[in-house]
């Protein structure tokens, strides 16, 4: 069986799996990336609190980013961009709000698509080879800060974010047609209503990371992951590696506030092992 | 509105409206502009703007011309032949007046065939595949006999206000013109093809083509009715199947041009419901 009669075949299973794929788990990931990324509106620690929290999955992470993320974004691209391939957009001719909307759908998913290569490309482990691969999960916020300090950078991301915010709220309104959860015109508008409350939210948590990361103070920031990091490696029984003894050591490590750190000590933790640990509070200069 | 001034620089009473239209003398073949002044009348629509091109048969720049092909019936805006594309967006030739029109475009009225269904001549358009649709999804109740079969079902007064818009469908085509999801079909003949040979192509591939808003509509609408529901299942097979319903990209253009404002995305949505039904039934039924 050649594949375009295999597709056509299946080409209900495959535009219903691809709907689906757009909400779960792709539109849920972006959920939860973009509110990850607000937390570095708490400052340094509470993001890389969070960071810890997903890369305490070790080596599983790998297989869960592929499986829960890069494929089904892959499978979403692959066959929206099959789909845009075979639409005629015409909003010219007839420029309503639906037909504004679904060339918008169209745009801003093909925006979003090359934006999420490129931020790949720059922060995951996976751009390394190309010259990428910037992020580092143990000086998260200084790493990312460090990449988006350029103004255009920031402004390219500040696009493709609400890109993908609005390729995923106005989304959820057609996917809850397409699949006949609201069929009424009444209850399309009502529909409407939550995909902009929902929209409107998610761009507020993107652009607020975008600019909490722009307003972040790199060096005390890094401090703080530092001290951190220092703080994990005591928890796991390791002496603090070299270099991030050393910069710990430098005196500054008494003036970070190791109340953050202590969000990474597990409930079950004896309290004991916090002791070696300097609970002063005053902050860093700069914060 | 335009005025047309004599030799002696004064308005004349009798006004002119330019119209512009963009004919084809044949299948296959180039398109091209051609320009005409119509006098004015009062209370004037397109089709009467085309009876005048066809009696003056003279294009603005006095060069006689063939008239003007065009497609209309009922004059009235209930059989559906008539679409055109009136200054850019698909409507009724019958029922776009052109006062209105000129309220909108002063400069004068552009008149083009329908751009989805390929060109017999001028603004005359093959719309086979937008029947070919309804046969797909048998837009039909099944009684083909001439047994006395009792009378029908009830139906209740609620169920028929439910049934009725859907029903004053006239298969215009101007939901599928208005469709960034409709495209065109067009099967030339092929040299040394038969007729039957061509027919069997273009059916092949206005099957795997969208089946379009009016056909969606239509199976709704027939699978509703108490004896167009015995056969269900089969429209629900050609609305899931090649083409069918997940084509639809909800840009809804489709209920915003229809002539008759049929709730045709009440429709695509009641049958992506009922989709998403059928294939959970085949999926854990069989």
């Amino acid at each position: 069986m050649t594949l375009p009669s295999f597709v056509s075949r299946h080409q209900f299973l495959i535009y219903r799996l691809f709907s689906l794929s757009g909400l779960i788990p792709v539109g849920a990931f972006l959920v939860v990336h973009l509110l990850t990324n607000a937390s570095v509106l708490g400052g340094a620690a509470s993001f890389q609190s969070r960071v810890d929290m997903i890369h305490s999955l070790g080596p599983l992470l790998i297989p869960v980013e592929f499986a829960f993320i890069f494929l089904p974004m892959l499978f979403h691209a692959a066959v929206g961009f099959a789909i845009i391939a075979g639409g005629l957009p015409n909003v010219g001719s007839y420029p309503y709000m639906g037909n504004v909307r679904y060339t918008l759908q169209r745009a801003t998913g093909m925006i979003a698509f090359a934006f999420i290569l490129w931020h790949i490309i720059q922060l995951h482990w996976l751009g390394a080879p190309l010259g990428g691969g910037r992020f580092d999960p143990h000086h998260a916020t200084s790493s990312a800060a460090t990449v988006i300090a350029p103004l255009g950078v920031s402004l390219l991301y500040a696009i493709g974010v609400l890109s993908a915010v609005f390729h995923l709220s106005n989304g959820l309104w057609t996917i809850g047609i397409t699949w006949g959860l609201w069929t009424s015109p009444a209850a399309m508008q009502r529909a409407n209503v939550i995909s902009i409350i929902v929209g409107v939210v998610l761009a507020a948590a993107g652009l607020g990371a975008i600019g909490g990361l722009r307003s972040t103070d790199v060096a005390a920031a890094r401090q703080v992951e530092t001290r951190m990091e220092d703080f994990k490696r005591m928890m796991e029984g390791q002496a603090p590696d070299a270099a991030a003894g050393g910069h710990g050591a430098a005196g500054s490590t008494a003036t970070v506030p190791a109340a953050d750190a202590i969000d990474l000590r597990g409930p079950s933790e004896p309290s004991a092992l916090v002791i070696p640990t300097p609970t002063t509070s005053s902050s860093p200069p700069g914060n | 509105m335009i005025m047309k001034t004599d030799d002696h620089g004064g308005p004349t009473a009798a006004r002119t409206i330019p119209v512009r239209v963009l004919r084809q003398d044949a299948p296959g073949q180039e398109s091209y502009w051609e320009r005409h002044d119509v006098p004015w009348e009062p209370n004037m629509n397109v089709i009467s703007v085309l009876q005048k091109v066809a009696a003056i048969a003279r294009s603005q720049d006095g060069r006689p011309v063939a008239p003007v092909a065009w497609d209309c019936n009922c004059l009235e805006e209930v059989c559906g032949s008539c679409t055109m594309l009136i200054n850019g967006r698909t409507r009724m030739a019958c029922s776009a007046l052109v006062d209105r029109l000129l309220e909108e475009h002063p400069d004068g009225i552009e008149l083009r065939p329908m751009s989805k269904f390929p060109v017999v001549r001028d603004l005359v358009v093959d719309r086979r595949r937008l029947f070919h649709s309804l046969q797909r999804v048998k837009a039909w109740v099944p009684v083909d006999d001439s047994f006395d079969h009792g009378p029908g079902p009830r139906i209740s007064p609620e169920e028929q206000e439910e049934a009725y818009p859907l029903a004053e469908c006239m298969s215009c085509g101007c939901c599928l013109e208005a469709c960034p999801q409709f495209t065109r079909i067009e099967t030339p003949k092929r040299e040394g093809e038969t007729d039957e040979q061509l027919a069997a192509r273009r059916t092949a591939a206005f099957d795997q083509g969208f089946i379009g808003a009016h056909a969606v509509s239509q199976a709704v609408l027939f699978n509703k009715h108490p004896t167009g529901k015995m056969i269900a299942d089969e429209r629900m097979a050609a609305l899931t199947g090649p083409g069918g319903i997940q084509m639809c990209g909800n840009a809804q253009n489709c209920v915003a041009v229809c002539p008759k404002h049929i709730p045709l995305t009440r429709s695509i949505a009641r049958a992506g419901r009922s989709a998403t039904l059928w294939a959970l039934k085949k999926l854990f039924d069989r």
